[in-house]
């Protein structure tokens, strides 16, 4: 067994606009030594939810665990990983259905 | 109101009674709100800001609420970081007040001004800067719901000067629900039921459970599980106390240090049942080789745990005792006795090589071990047992028994903090003084934060401090003893009169070198409910077994220093 193969990553996160999630977002980053090779920060589709867009090198394994622990932030709402060339569009899709869902569970 | 007094009401409608804490110059405004609320609010002024925050984490842990800390920022606040880290990985929930300096002066480095929101992020669950006195009712809300819910840990309030100084009206605020942060998780019918046929179709499934029965209250749904499909289990270090030691299916403590019969249990079961536990290396040895013969099932409430370190058949987002409570319904009752005793043997080569040679060594010098089975023989199982890290803490963990109540077990897992425990048992009995609290540490640990008896003594808390000398850093000269060829680089402690440090805080003070002498000294020291301190000189160079060494498997155990499993 050789060394897992890295691919190039977009990860993106749905955020609430608040003060300090972007060095606390990169901390992740720095932790496992993974080099940042492109960052956005954006308003995204969705209304009011900010949109982290990092492009980064790494194994399927990592890439998985960094969006568990975008995740885990309070103030992430949803994460992604997917691989450069094939991103999906349904993202934001995936991210409205989901503040939908925990809207409704709110009243 | 000020800031200051909003934060006092805030803190009231959390429920908070208890605050930790050291005052100073950024954080006066509180304190001095805090003399108006005495009455309501106890403040236990600490030696150390350390003391504080460990103090907390005692006090949350076997009271399953949030413990509170109040300090001043710069050198107050960075005092307690490691205790932030240690509750962080030991999910314990805590709320961190600090003191900041005004707004104006952020980032000018002022005086005492640290930038304490990025020091914490990495090692909190949240942390905000509250700058305005109209954000402290809800910011304490969300602190303390943040804190508690889903895989509890450590939040940190940082208060600016203005925003204790300034004026505001006080609207009580409440928070159980952020929309981006979801605890509720529910696992599906679907979900379960698969889990159920894994279990149902399981010849040799096992149970290891950690401190996730403790913070769900999963005690009792994880004994009507085990009994219904008749399942033995091993704990995790925090996960020890929720099961009775001496209950049928408890096979005892996993890992490095662990009970023989888990971790053969790990290494031979068909089906694993990992329930609130993160399978840490102390619990696994190498992964390459850990259960790898067994289907595994992770319950667990934190979604980056399931899959992290172990990859699994069947993952179950979810609290352990919803999840465990709707698992037993679902599963068949079943006996599996042959099974249940498929470890007898290992037990009874335990007791033989390890257990024995321990407890009852006939002369000699006090065995460690001996401290921690004398101690539980008196108790009965009815004390809450605190320790510090090292080989006081491994020999607390497996020599302890306890009975009936959980949350009994107070320590410092996965961070390891020598220091943690004086102040943690301080804390552990501030929360319950009903209960006996005893605390085992090493030389090396006491002094780390031996100041905390000056609390002891000011606030009359009756922690039982058993301290186990070896004059050594013991854990360390351990490794150095198998692994590095006795090379004792650094190790030896010299130690003071530890007689004359007692008499100086006015606190009794017991010593004990002849075995005969052991059980009348543990009998005298919990004849009265005040702060004491027996210290026992053990033999020096004792070791703990059996061993896990780092990095091996846990089929490969150490039964001394000549003889494996
Ligand atoms: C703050 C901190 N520093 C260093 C260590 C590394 N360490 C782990 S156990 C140990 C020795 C503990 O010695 P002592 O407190 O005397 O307890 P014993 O092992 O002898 O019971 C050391 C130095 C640690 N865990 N925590």
């Amino acid at each position: 067994m050789g060394e897992p193969k890295e691919y190039l990553y977009v990860i993106t996160a749905y955020t609430e606009n608040s003060v300090g999630l972007l060095s606390s977002i990169a901390g992740i980053f720095t932790r496992r030594s993974l080099n940042i090779e492109k960052l956005l920060v954006y308003p995204s589709k969705v209304e009011g939810i900010h949109k982290f867009k990092i492009h980064t090198r790494t194994t399927p394994v990592r890439a998985r665990e960094v969006v568990l622990q975008i995740e885990k932030k309070v103030d992430v709402i949803r994460a992604f990983a997917v691989v450069d060339d094939e991103r999906s569009p349904r993202e934001a899709a995936i991210v409205r259905e989901f503040l939908k869902n925990r809207d409704k569970n709110n009243i | 109101m000020t800031g200051a007094e909003i934060l006092m009401e805030s803190l009231l409608a959390q429920g908070v009674d208890t605050v930790f804490g050291y005052p100073g110059g950024q954080i006066m405004p509180v304190y001095d709100k805090l003399y108006d609320y005495s009455d309501r609010l106890r403040h236990i002024l600490v030696r150390h800001e350390q003391g504080a925050i460990h103090a907390a984490q005692g006090y949350a842990r076997v009271k399953n609420v949030p413990g509170t800390v109040m300090v001043t920022s710069g050198p107050g606040a960075t005092n307690v970081v490691t205790g932030i880290a240690d509750a962080m990985i030991d999910s314990t929930p805590v709320v961190v007040i600090a003191g900041q300096v005004s707004n104006a002066a952020l980032g000018t480095d002022a005086f005492q001004e640290t930038d304490f929101v990025n020091l914490t992020t990495p090692i909190t669950k949240w942390t905000y800067q509250i700058r305005r006195p109209e954000d402290v009712a809800w910011a304490v809300a969300r602190a303390y719901y943040i804190a508690s819910s889903g895989r509890p840990g450590p939040v940190v309030l940082d208060f600016t000067k203005d925003g204790q100084t300034g004026l505001a009206e006080y609207v009580p605020a409440r928070c159980d629900y952020i929309r981006s942060y979801v605890t509720d998780h529910e696992p599906s019918d679907a979900l379960l039921t698969r889990a159920a046929a894994m279990i149902d179709a399981a010849q040799r499934p096992f149970v290891v459970f950690g401190h996730g029965i403790v913070l769900s209250g999963a005690e009792d749904a994880l004994k009507a599980f085990l009994y219904k499909g008749d399942i033995p289990a091993g704990s995790t270090l925090l996960g020890l106390s929720s099961l009775d030691s001496d209950d049928t299916h408890f096979k005892g403590m996993l890992g490095m240090h662990g009970n023989l019969a888990p971790n053969v249990m790990t290494q031979n079961c068909d089906l694993l049942i990992a329930v609130g536990m993160r399978f840490d290396d102390r619990v696994t040895g190498t992964v390459k080789t850990y259960a790898k013969q067994a289907k595994v099932i992770h319950i667990d409430i934190d979604p980056s745990e399931i899959g992290k370190i172990i990859s699994v058949d069947l993952g179950i987002l979810g609290d352990a005792k919803q999840v465990l409570t709707r698992l037993t319904e679902l599963i068949g009752s079943r006996t599996r006795t042959e099974w249940n005793h498929f470890t007898d043997d290992i037990k009874a080569v335990e007791k033989l090589k390890v257990i024995n040679p321990e407890l009852r060594p006939g002369d000699g010098a006090i065995n460690p071990g001996e401290v921690v089975d004398i101690v539980a023989k008196v108790c009965q199982g009815d004390a809450i047992v605190v320790t510090d890290v090292g080989q006081n803490q491994m020999l607390a963990a497996r020599y302890s028994r306890f009975k009936g109540v959980s949350a009994s077990f107070v320590t410092s897992g996965g961070l390891g903090t020598m220091g943690f425990g004086l102040p943690a048992a301080m804390g552990a009995k501030v929360a319950l003084p009903g209960r006996r609290v005893c605390l085992f540490v090493g030389d090396g640990g006491f002094q780390m934060t031996m100041q905390e008896l000056g609390t002891l003594m000011q606030e009359g808390i009756g922690v039982k401090i058993v301290l186990v000398n070896n004059n050594w850093l013991g854990n360390v000269r351990q490794w150095q003893e198998l692994f590095l060829g006795k090379r004792y680089s650094a190790t030896r402690m010299l130690n003071p009169e530890y007689s004359r440090i007692a008499e100086a805080y006015g606190i009794s003070y017991d010593s004990v070198e002849d075995r005969a002498d052991l059980l009348p000294a543990v009998e005298r020291l919990f004849a009265d409910d005040a702060p004491a301190i027996l210290q026992v000189h053990v033999r020096e160079e004792a070791n703990v077994f059996p061993m896990i060494p780092p990095g091996k498997s846990v089929s490969e155990i150490m039964l001394n220093k000549t003889e494996w499993i």
